[in-house]
């Protein structure tokens, strides 16, 4: 019964913000202590359809700064990480992924603002990406690093003399059985970026524009109920990714589980 | 022993070192075409390090390695025609029984109706035939034996390194096992590095017999000589069956003397 009360008090506590965030964004008038808005209206959801609030074109660009940041921390990260798992420097590679979380992103993006001028990467689309993706390799790296055990290099090395060559090893074994692995990173790296501001704001210098810095604007000149759409446009696809693959950190633990157990 | 010469395997001075230590020191044999030489040691001896080198996983410092007329110590493992089956049947996880069989075969991309006719008649011999959809982990340890058995005798390779195949299962699977790979390797031809610690499987499986300690390699003339040197411990295993089976007659005979009188 207590564990009940305690499920139902987590979950209420997850899914409130988002019922708050929901109202606030199709409310007219709302005060305290009403328990809902006294007047609705749906004109900030009317302006996003529309496009007069030019929500869609940044979600877009969001979309697209956080699906490239993601597929190619991961992309880079899954050889890479093999590379340091069979260095004999192993621990010392990986203590070296640790600095861009050490520096933080505002002190990175400080540090590569002046590197990124002289490479006229500033305030473009494509240098927010690279500011992101060297936070989001690093990140990648170190979480893919754990898939790398001695049965995994067993099943390589099998494959390598079952005619396999070194592409269809990386090809028919190592993505195959890494997939779900793979799945999760890409996830993360994808919400390092999704959420991130500060590099936004420091390496696209206004130039750029997300969801999170347009979240910011609207809280900064008190438009809440635009905020909120905003807020909850800028939630959708993690969720969204995460009803698709609610089940994946099950599989890959499974998958880990057998390619250990095997 | 044989004619190192004609051997389907030939090895000469054969050395590796790993971390600084000699762990295969200076060995030399060969192995008859379509024989199996079986090689016991004890734990720690250079046996796997030996078959991981002839496959080409692990760097020599010095030796050659003759494969029928070709050298391969500096040919990638890919390209050796040697498959080297692990102690354990790893087989790919994210592949069903048949798709694992047919691993090898779709490597070398051949076409997809010989693909089918190959690996259904391999499943056959294998008696897997039935558990083709089913997935790794869904099998016994015998069924995943016999698949991964099949996976490496599929693409009939130049040579077959089995590392301890049979330590993980039970007497009578393994026993099966042993049978079931003996008929399979002599229908193929194939010609096969056995590594054992049991003196019995070396004794059952190995057309040839050979023994490593600390780094290298006693091949013997012939089944007799390796039974006769004390080394191997067939005759001290011997002796101690024998003196059991006097005593439980003994013991026998002296509890029908008892019940008579």
């Amino acid at each position: 019964m207590t564990r009940r009360a305690l499920m139902l008090a987590v979950s209420v506590l997850l899914v409130l913000p988002v019922v708050l965030l929901a109202l606030l964004s199709v409310s007219r008038h709302w005060s305290w202590p009403v328990l809902l808005p006294h007047a609705w209206q749906w004109t900030q959801w009317r302006e996003l359809l529309a496009g007069q609030a030019d929500l869609c074109a940044v979600l877009l660009r969001s979309l697209g700064i956080s699906v490239s940041v993601g597929l190619l921390a991961t992309g880079l990260a899954f050889p890479t990480s093999r590379a340091v798992a069979r260095h004999r420097q192993r621990g010392r590679l990986l203590a070296l992924s640790h600095i861009p979380f050490a520096l933080s992103p505002v002190v990175l993006g400080v540090a590569l603002l002046y590197g990124f001028m002289q490479l006229g990467l500033a305030g473009h689309i494509i240098g927010v990406v690279a500011a992101q993706l060297i936070f989001a390799y690093a990140y990648a790296v170190i979480l893919l690093s754990g898939f790398w055990n001695e049965r995994v290099h067993a099943l390589a090395a099998l494959a390598g003399t079952l005619h396999a060559n070194r592409w269809q090893v990386w090809r028919h074994v190592l993505f195959p059985v890494a997939r779900p692995m793979l799945g999760v990173c890409f996830f993360q790296t994808f919400l390092v970026s999704w959420f991130d501001y500060a590099l936004v704001l420091l390496i696209g210098g206004g130039q750029v524009t997300t969801l999170t810095m347009r979240l910011y604007g609207y809280f900064g000149s008190g438009d809440l109920r635009l905020a909120a759409t905003c807020a909850l446009l800028l939630l959708l696809p993690p969720l969204v990714a995460l009803v698709v693959h609610h089940r994946l950190p099950a599989t890959a633990v499974a998958v880990h589980f057998e390619v250990s157990r095997e | 022993m044989n004619d190192l010469v004609n051997s389907a395997l030939h090895v000469e001075g054969l050395s590796v070192e790993l971390g600084g230590a000699r762990i295969l020191d200076d060995i030399s044999f060969g192995v008859d075409p379509g024989t199996t030489l079986a090689i016991i040691g004890a734990s720690g001896c250079g046996k796997t390090t030996l078959l991981k080198t002839l496959a080409g996983l692990i760097e020599p410092i010095s030796g050659r390695i003759r494969l029928g007329a070709a050298q391969v110590e500096h040919v990638p493992p890919h390209r050796r025609g040697i498959v080297y089956l692990n102690q354990e049947p790893l087989l790919f996880p994210h592949l069903d029984v048949f798709e694992n069989v047919a691993f090898g075969l779709r490597m070398q991309h051949l076409p997809e109706a010989q693909v089918r006719a190959r690996v259904t008649h391999m499943l056959v011999q294998l008696e897997l035939d039935g558990l083709e959809q089913r997935s790794p982990h869904a099998l016994s340890g015998g069924q995943r034996q016999r698949a991964a058995f099949g996976r490496a005798l599929i693409i009939e390779p130049a040579l077959l390194l089995l590392d301890e195949p049979f330590s993980s299962l039970d007497p009578a699977t393994r026993r099966a096992m042993q049978a079931l790979f003996r008929r399979i390797a002599s229908g193929l031809n194939s010609t096969a590095l056995f590594v054992t610690h049991d003196l019995r499987e070396t004794l059952t499986m190995g057309d040839q017999v050979a023994m490593m300690r600390a780094g290298r390699l006693h091949t013997y003339a012939d089944r007799e000589a390796f039974c006769l040197d004390p080394a191997t411990g067939v005759m001290r295993e011997a002796t101690f069956w024998q003196d059991l089976a006097v005593g439980a007659t003994r013991d026998a005979r002296h509890d029908t003397d008892t019940a008579g009188s």
